[in-house]
């Protein structure tokens, strides 16, 4: 509750400090510092000092999982924050504006993250929503922005209908909003259930971008201001992923078999389609944003297994992703342009850059000692716990191999390829930072107990 | 306390060379931790032989069932001799050759010999898939980054090849794990497992490829020449010499004593497989005119016998592999040095361009003689009686039907090789000089003390293999009784 | 009037909302279908709720009162969504002078 209400003052005060700062250092630091209280009251809230204590009515439940994850996505945004806020100049005039507005996504993602009935994931997700279709399009002379905010606002729209659609019918169903209190049945279960599951499937898998709902992906994200598509295919994307698993933890576990099928069929497809398309991309940002897609397949093996591990490991992949892709957009938004040519020599011009480009690129392939491979790790033994998916999983390790073929590609050009790329300046503090999100990588990569064990104690 | 010296030597030395400056300091600080690596090594063997400084084990990942469990045992104390050896000979057989930022160089080969050490020294699956990815990644940077014109493309391909193999293995890793009484990678736990047959056969193969695409055998062979080739040759003695012996040490440790079953029920084919692999690699050794592909070609043929006597399964070929595990990583990086001398006088590894260095060249071509010899395994060169025991073990096998026609097949191959070896030895040595070889000078000190000295480990260990077969005896019982498939076969 | 009735009118608005998004190629008409989806699911959620009112009223007076809550929630939302949405298409529009959705076809290289 300490960071819902937190990161909503937030974000009003940000509105007026668009009023009353003028200079942008300021207006900066007051955001990060915001974060930082962000993170900090919900670690608190963890150790069991709650500021504001409101009775939700069953409306939302704060257990570990969901405040583990809200301490994920703070110290992700407060990263993002440290590195790429100065990049943000860059977009358009309101810069205190897109502060306000990532504070009510954060907002959403707390709701998303933690709600038990239906109406909060519903409000959580349009929450989320709305600031983003904004960000998307708030380079507004670009009419690339401008067509990417069209296409994600009715993409998003739509989604959001049958969402609300699938809700519906089960709520006709069972009677209630409360996904603790549904009661499905595992025999006989109604056709309204079903059909409202499966609409609430295909919706959630419209947020997460799992093929064949994917389409508006690579547009969006390669469409929207590199800055905030760093914002959107982290943060954003892990927090409609555990809205999407605890849904179908609390609500459908019951009725695991009925949907699982569909469930494999979608992220074999998510799988390969990411992949492979992934690999004939010419720009970094628009195989990222691919990568975003294949990652998904991953992750969706989560929600797939459903078992205790895979919560652990959505929460461990969430970490992974979000800092290596957080880390990478970073670099990639000092250069001056997106294609894959210009990190020819960058090694040579920037070794320290370089290397912990390569931590994170290594990372996303899921290479060992690095947090991503036990991301993958915890993903695989998940499903190999459920049973009978085989097949899925060396799927998953065939398709992890064709990764490193686009990760690697950029490892490549940074150290194999001669080139002069283009001189970028960075300043120390940048540097530092990359750094110790590379450490941080390292040492979940070793030590994953040191994340998760917040799940428990 | 030993093993873990063994691993943190070179990963710690490996790290600190990255920061090295000059080309020298780097070279002398590669080559000190190296012979301080052997140094505990050997010592290892001699005095400090008590098994509670042999193994080691302490938490890690326990939520997992996971710890860090290393330990020496005889077939560890091998190859991770057979590792420590070879550092500093292919580091003072390289002296003279420059590498550009050499301390990246030598920083990424002492973390490759981390990585080789600790995949010879896991006693839990999940830390030998970790230590088996740590030798990887040093040398994809190390092929990419220094080796022929067209490196980059064939390293990759050499990369995505064994990538897919590991992350196969890694998936046969965990459900195994899954099958295990209380969830754990305990190597102790593995040979515990008992599955059905058919069960047995899925993760096998998905085990197998891996370690048929490190060795390799044949479907799975295409990487290794062109990676050969292009790469430079420091690392391509260590990809040939130690790395190819990952494959066959991950069959020897993971494959048979885990999955006995499947063992047995593909023993055959995969023989098959390593036989054809064997005959067809020695014929195109024989057709090859570029010297590298020549030994690479070779290697594939020797690893296939080594493969094939695995399989039988017997005492006597498993001690045979053991020994020839060490003997081959010694001759073939003899070879390697020779070759590399050639390419640095003369420009050109082509064997039609060379001819008549026996009389420029006389110390290289005595010492060439006898590890030449060694390699088609003439007696009282070390390699002699590993293929004997290895033929013996063959032919001796009661786990396959067609053991005679493995081991006439095989048989044909060490004629091949006689063939192609001596052939090379004949045109590049004998005949008549030409423009390219008239102005050969002999080698240098460091490289001929270094082939002496690998010469005289040939004839020690062909004389007295006993001191290498003592060691790995034990090893191979306890992994024989643990492959024993007399259970199964009772079941049915 | 039993229950059957109010899904198949509402499934039916639903389906006309979907097949509209995905076949015109105004922006605005597009937005209105949009809107005729969210419209369908608040007469079902209203229709819902008074159907569990009356079957549970015996046991719990307030049964069936969160789905109108919800309904009510639908709305506040749709209007934000609305003011975002116009907002995006008329920066659009003054950019290109157009609403065709077919114009969006210009990010796919």
């Amino acid at each position: 509750m300490n960071a819902l209400i937190i990161s909503a003052v937030f974000g009003v005060i940000m509105m007026f400090t668009g009023i009353f700062v003028k200079q942008k250092p300021v207006t900066r630091n007051i955001a990060i510092a915001g974060v930082a209280l962000l993170l900090l009251v919900n670690i608190l809230e963890m150790s069991g000092i709650d500021f504001f204590k409101v009775h939700t009515a069953g409306f939302m439940l704060f257990d570990r999982f969901a405040l583990l994850f809200n301490s994920v996505a703070f110290g992700s945004t407060l990263i993002y924050f440290i590195l790429s806020a100065p990049d943000m100049e860059k977009v358009g005039h309101y810069y205190a504006d897109y502060f306000a507005l990532i504070f009510f996504i954060l907002c959403g993602v707390v709701l998303v993250a933690s709600f038990q009935s239906l109406l909060i994931l519903f409000l959580g997700i349009e929450i989320i929503s709305i600031p983003l279709y904004i960000l998307t399009g708030s380079n507004k002379r670009n009419l690339i922005s401008n067509e990417a905010s069209l296409k994600y606002f009715l993409m998003g729209a739509f989604s959001t209908g049958i969402m609300l659609m699938g809700i519906t019918l089960l709520y006709g169903a069972t009677g209630t909003f409360d996904t603790q209190f549904m009661n499905i049945e595992t025999e006989g279960t109604s056709a309204l259930v079903i059909a409202g599951m499966l609409l609430l499937f295909f919706s959630m898998a419209f947020k997460v971008s799992a093929v064949p709902f994917h389409f508006w992906t690579p547009d969006v994200y390669d469409g929207c201001p590199t800055v905030f598509t760093s914002f959107m295919a982290t943060v954003v994307k892990s927090a409609a992923f555990v809205g999407f698993i605890r849904l179908f933890y609390d609500a459908f576990g019951s009725i695991h078999d009925d949907w699982k099928l569909v469930a494999a069929i979608i992220t074999a497809l998510t799988l390969l389609v990411g992949n492979i398309t992934a690999v004939f991309q010419q720009s970094v940002k628009r195989m990222l944003a691919y990568s975003s897609i294949s990652q998904a397949g991953f992750m969706l093996l989560g929600l797939l297994a459903l078992n205790a591990t895979s919560k652990e490991g959505i929460i461990l992949y969430a970490t992974a992703y979000s800092l290596a892709t957080i880390g990478i957009f970073a670099i990639l938004l000092k250069m001056n342009d997106h294609s894959f040519e210009s990190f020819n020599g960058f090694a040579r011009q920037q070794p320290l850059l370089a290397g912990v480009n390569v931590i994170f690129l290594l990372s996303l392939a899921g290479i060992p000692l690095t947090a991503g491979f036990l991301a993958k790790f915890y993903m695989l033994k998940a499903t190999l716990e459920s049973g009978d998916f085989l097949w899925l999983v060396i799927l998953a390790v065939i398709m992890a191999a064709v990764s490193v073929y686009y990760y690697f590609r950029l490892i490549q050009a940074m150290y194999f390829k001669e080139g002069d790329g283009n001189a970028i300046e960075v300043s120390p503090g940048f540097k530092l930072m990359l750094v110790i999100v590379a450490a941080c990588l390292i040492v979940l990569g070793v030590f994953p107990n040191l994340l998760l064990n917040w799940l428990y104690f | 306390m030993v093993p873990v010296l063994l691993i943190l030597i070179p990963l710690l030395a490996g790290i600190a060379s990255f920061f090295t400056g000059s080309e020298k300091t780097a070279r002398f600080w590669a080559l000190l931790a190296s012979l301080f690596t052997l140094l505990v090594s050997i010592l290892g063997l001699t005095i400090l032989k008590d098994p509670s400084y042999l193994a080691f084990e302490t938490s890690w990942l326990g939520s997992l069932g996971s710890s860090f469990s290393v330990k020496l045992d005889g077939m560890g104390q091998i190859l991770c001799l057979l590792t420590a050896i070879s550092y500093p000979i292919i580091l003072l057989a390289t002296w003279h050759t420059p590498h550009k930022k050499a301390n990246n160089f030598f920083g990424l080969m002492l973390l490759t010999q981390a990585g080789l050490m600790g995949v010879f020294l896991a006693m839990d699956a999940l830390l030998f898939y970790f230590f088996w990815e740590l030798a990887l990644i040093p040398v994809y940077f190390l092929c990419s980054q220094w080796g022929g014109e067209r490196r980059i493309a064939v390293t990759f391909k050499f990369f995505i090849y064994t990538f897919i193999g590991s992350l196969l293995m890694l998936v046969g890793i965990i459900y195994l794990y899954t099958q295990t009484p209380g969830n754990s990678f305990a190597i102790a736990d593995f040979y515990n497992i008992n599955l059905p047959t058919s069960e047995q056969s899925n993760i096998f193969w998905l085990l197998f490829i891996a370690f048929a695409i490190k060795m390799p055998v044949f479907p799975f062979h295409t990487w290794q020449p062109d990676t050969y080739e292009q790469t430079n040759y420091a690392t391509t003695m260590v990809l040939s010499g130690i790395m190819v012996k990952m494959g066959v040490f991950g069959i020897i440790r993971w494959l048979l004593p885990v999955l006995p079953a499947a063992s047995y029920a593909w023993g055959d084919t995969v023989s098959t497989m390593a036989i054809i692999g064997m005959i067809y690699a020695s014929l195109i050794a024989i057709r090859q005119n570029d010297l590298k592909r020549l030994v690479a070609y070779s290697s594939i043929a020797h690893i296939g016998l080594m493969c094939v006597a695995i399989f039988a399964e017997t005492e006597s070929g498993m001690q045979g592999v053991m020994i020839q595990m060490f003997n081959h990583g010694i001759n073939i990086i003899a070879l390697w040095i020779v070759v590399e001398i050639i390419e640095r006088q003369f420009g050109t590894r082509k064997i039609s361009e060379l001819g008549g260095l026996a009389k420029k060249m006389p110390v290289l071509s005595i010492l060439l003689m006898i590890v030449a010899l060694a390699n088609i395994a003439l007696p009282l060169t070390n390699s002699f009686i590993g293929e004997f025991l290895m033929f013996n073990g063959i032919f001796g096998s009661t786990i396959t039907k067609y053991n005679v026609v493995f081991m006439v097949c095989a048989g044909i191959t060490i004629i091949l090789a006689a063939i192609y070896t001596l052939n090379m030895i004949r045109r590049v040595f004998y005949g008549e000089t030409n423009e390219i070889t008239a102005n050969a000078v002999d080698i240098r000190e460091n490289e001929k003390w270094i082939l002496i000295a690998v010469v005289a480990l040939i004839f020690i260990i062909g004389v007295y293999p006993q001191a290498i077969l003592n060691i790995s005896s034990e090893t191979v019982n306890e992994i024989l009784k643990e492959a024993d498939i007399t259970p199964y076969l009772i079941g049915k | 009037m039993p229950i059957n009735y109010y899904i198949i009118l509402s499934l039916t608005l639903f389906v006309i909302g979907i097949v509209g998004v995905l076949t015109r190629r105004n922006t605005i008409i597009v937005f209105m279908c949009i809107e005729i989806m969210l419209n369908a699911v608040n007469l079902l959620l209203v229709a819902f709720s008074k159907m569990h009112h009356i079957n549970q009223v015996a046991t719990n007076p307030t049964a069936g009162t969160e789905a109108q809550l919800f309904v009510f929630f639908i709305m506040v939302v749709a209007a934000a969504e609305v003011s975002v949405g116009l907002a995006i298409i008329v920066m659009l529009f003054r950019n290109t002078h157009s609403i065709d959705v077919n114009f969006l076809n210009r990010l796919k290289h």
